[in-house]
């Protein structure tokens, strides 16, 4: 024992080691993007500018949630999880790293192995509604059993819980938006229908958290009314974000269909 | 069909019922979004969360809270692709949105506040009722509103015809 600061027991180091190699595998993810969009526009191929910047804001969100935040315990905890379950994954996901990896691999077998892991059931993830089970379910499990108690002082299992939490939103949205080559193509109304439920099970839950407090914690009310309205509406507005990527998915998809029936002079399909 | 040189007889046909549905949905979350602003933010008259509250009214509002803010998106992605097909009725949109705004402030008023019982118009006040009876009477203004403007949406409709 060579720290002569150890004053707040024998946890804190071990979390801030943890939070270090998850700031660093952060880092060391976003410098990899940049290279590799560097490498496709140096062979010519077109990469946006602002997918970089998403990627780097996205890469941003998740380092600044492992720092210690202002506000209450409980605010403090809800800022980080916004940031890293559904704010951070807004933003990477929109930067199409899953086509950046595939149009950067040249084929081969590390390129094989991930196609075939794209086409193994392992896809059914992206289905929708799993998707959105995995994310949400989980979130009512860290809040409405002693789980959120227990990684008070266990920092592993604190770690383990935050990487759940950036993995599932990242899920989440990825299925949501479908920004990136997908096996299966689901359409806008059960993108949509899904996004109904999970926003439910989010408002409901941010609603009864003000309420109640997840078991086996002591938050100050005033803390607790705080996080769970910051939950409540934060939510929204990624919610009205999500739909947003949807709807202008569908209007552009509609426009390219009906700018080419006009271009053939074939009249409209009558609706049934 | 007097196919006068600017609206040519074979050009894509009014859809005047989906014009009034799409603005409806926004004029339905506009009132929604009016309500948390005005009254849970800036008065602070709503309460985030009444004890009150039974469990089915916090599902409900969950469910319809997010429905709203898809309605939202909804109502402008199927306004914008009404309006890039030339099928878009103003009349009808405009008639749409009134009528949206009043529904939503009546059934805010009849079943949030009263049977669900998520939260009343003020608290800590001698009286409620008046609070009530504004609230709805203001719902029942906008519907009958959007009514005359859908009942002479209609009529021109069938004068241009």
């Amino acid at each position: 024992m060579t720290h002569p600061h150890h004053e707040h027991g024998s946890g804190l180091d071990a979390i801030g080691h943890a939070e270090t190699v998850l700031a660093l595998g952060t880092a060391a993810t976003v410098v990899a993007y940049l290279a590799a969009a560097g490498a496709l526009r140096r062979r010519g191929d077109a990469w946006p500018w602002r997918w970089d910047t998403c990627f780097t804001a996205g890469g941003a969100a998740l380092v600044v949630a492992l720092l210690p935040l202002p506000g209450g315990e409980f605010t403090g905890h809800m800022i980080q999880h916004l940031l890293a379950g559904m704010v951070a994954p807004l933003l990477l996901v929109p930067a199409r790293p899953f086509t950046l990896v595939l149009r950067t691999l040249r084929p081969g077998r590390p390129r094989r192995a991930l196609l075939t892991l794209a086409h193994s059931p392992a896809s059914w993830l992206l289905f929708p509604p799993l998707a959105a089970l995995l994310d949400l379910g989980g979130l009512w499990v860290l809040y409405r059993t002693p789980l959120l108690a227990a990684t008070h002082d266990r920092p592993l299992l604190h770690a383990a819980v935050h990487a759940r939490m950036v993995a599932a939103g990242v899920l989440f949205t990825a299925a949501i938006c479908q920004l990136d080559p997908v096996r299966h193509r689901w359409s806008p109304l059960t993108r949509g229908l899904t996004l109904l439920l999970a926003g439910a099970a989010h408002a409901v839950l941010a609603k009864t958290l003000y309420g109640t407090p997840p078991p086996g914690t002591a938050f100050r009310p005033d803390d607790l009314h705080t996080g769970a309205q910051l939950m409540y509406y934060a939510g929204d507005l990624v919610e009205l974000a999500l739909a947003t990527v949807i709807a202008v998915h569908w209007y552009t998809a509609t426009g390219r269909a009906h700018h080419r029936a006009v271009q053939s002079r074939v009249p409209p399909v009558p609706h049934p | 069909m007097t196919g006068s040189p600017i609206t040519p007889s074979a050009g894509p046909p009014v859809r005047a019922g989906r014009s009034l549905t799409a603005a409806a949905l926004i004029g339905v979350a506009l009132m929604a979004a009016v309500d948390e602003i005005v009254f849970h933010q800036i008065l602070g008259w709503h309460h985030f969360y009444d004890r009150s509250t039974p469990k089915v009214g916090l599902l409900t509002d969950g469910l319809l809270h997010t429905a709203e803010l898809l309605g939202l998106v909804t109502g402008f992605a199927w306004w914008a692709d009404l309006r890039r097909r030339r099928a878009l009725s103003s009349a009808h949109a405009w008639a749409g949105l009134v009528l949206g705004l009043g529904a939503f402030q009546l059934y805010d008023g009849l079943v949030d506040h009263k049977l669900l019982r998520l939260h009343q118009v003020r608290y800590r006040v001698p009286d409620l009722l008046p609070y009530d009876l504004a609230w709805n009477a203001a719902g029942l203004l906008l519907l009958g509103i959007g009514a005359v403007l859908a009942v002479r949406a209609a009529k021109a409709a069938r004068t241009q015809r």
